[in-house]
């Protein structure tokens, strides 16, 4: 009896002790694909690039997590420098929406891609 | 063998006890003004590459924010900030460097700011071995009081060593062999995502990580030089 006892213990002990937390954020590739869009920032590259950041975003989703920090921010700024405003925008306030911080950064970002335009 | 095994024993429980190793502290005593002022947006400026291997900056502004993000801060896209500075006029980072904190602050909302000097980034290829060993010096400083909250210099080796599974003479030189391709061809983003997750491993949790305030009295390990584990 006392060594079922001292043998759940230690079960309790190894199941608890050993559960890999699942982690917190899911970010693909994205430092491989950002690394190589920065060393050869070709049009390719950057096409490679956007399909990571997508993929990222979507992924997140998929495992209800929220997207990592800067992400949806990255990827609607590209969106905006292609002339895709509405599209930009929405990552724009995807990026606001999980990450209120980011707020003043966002805001300075909309009015900067939005003058850019207009010169 | 038995006897063998105990004086393994004894020898591990004599290294517990006497203590040796490295100088172990808690998260709290090594960096109290991460507590006090709680951080929680960082902008990281572009490393300042103080050494001639040319891409090192690169490899190190694309592998930060993954480890930052998961010590739970909020980190700004590096490629969007640096793109905006270039717009701003500002191009190399020295100049980036030296505006005072605050300015983060105003313009980015940021809460503080992480600077990076790549010290040494070298490759070195022995008879059964390699490694790279970069050497870095961190900083983050409040954009509130432009104290520095947080700090790390040292050196980290990744051994880029092939091992050979047996096979006697001829093994062991096609791991050589191995060891020499791997050091002069190696992909570098792993290494360098790694070297930054030992380095990130000494800053107190942000709001975003459940270790938020809780690791106050967890135990930091500050080596000069430490190994990455792959």
């Amino acid at each position: 009896m006392k060594i079922v006892y001292i043998m759940s213990i230690f079960w309790f002990l190894f199941v608890t002790g050993c559960a890999t937390q699942e982690p917190m954020y899911y970010w693909g590739n994205y430092s491989s694909s950002l690394y190589k869009y920065k060393k050869q920032p070709k049009e390719e590259n950057l096409k490679a690039h956007k399909v990571c950041l997508i993929n990222i975003i979507d992924e997140s989703n998929k495992r209800n997590k929220k997207p990592p920090p800067g992400i949806c921010c990255e990827y609607g700024y590209i969106l905006l420098k292609e002339g895709n405003t509405q599209q930009g925008l929405y990552y724009f306030e995807m990026e606001e929406k999980n990450y209120p911080e980011s707020k003043v950064f966002i805001d300075r970002l909309k009015k900067f891609t939005i003058t850019d335009k207009k010169e | 063998m038995k006897t063998r095994r105990l004086l393994f024993l004894g020898i591990c429980c004599l290294l517990v006890l006497t203590g040796c190793g490295p100088k172990h502290i808690t998260k709290y005593e090594a960096f109290p003004k991460v507590y006090a002022e709680r951080p929680l947006a960082i902008i990281v400026l572009p490393p300042i590459n103080e050494t001639t291997a040319a891409d090192a900056k690169e490899y190190y502004s694309t592998t930060i924010a993954e480890p930052l993000s998961f010590s739970g801060y909020y980190v700004f896209p590096l490629e969007v900030i640096s793109e905006i500075m270039k717009n701003e006029g500002i191009y190399d980072t020295e100049t980036l460097i030296n505006l005072p904190p605050h300015k983060f602050k105003d313009f980015f909302g940021a809460d503080a700011v992480m600077y990076i000097w790549i010290q040494r980034w070298s490759t070195s290829y022995y008879v059964l071995g390699g490694n790279v060993s970069v050497s870095i010096r961190s900083v983050i400083r409040s954009t509130t009081t432009g104290d520095d909250l947080w700090q790390y210099e040292g050196t980290i080796v990744e051994d880029t060593t092939v091992t050979s599974s047996g096979g006697g003479l001829a093994g062991l030189a096609v791991a050589m062999v191995a060891t020499a391709i791997k050091t002069a061809a190696t992909d570098y983003v792993p290494i360098a995502k790694r070297a930054n997750y030992m380095i990130i491993n000494s800053i107190p949790c942000g709001k975003y990580n459940p270790s938020y305030d809780k690791d106050r009295e967890q135990k930091v390990i500050i080596e000069k030089v430490m190994k990455t584990r792959k």
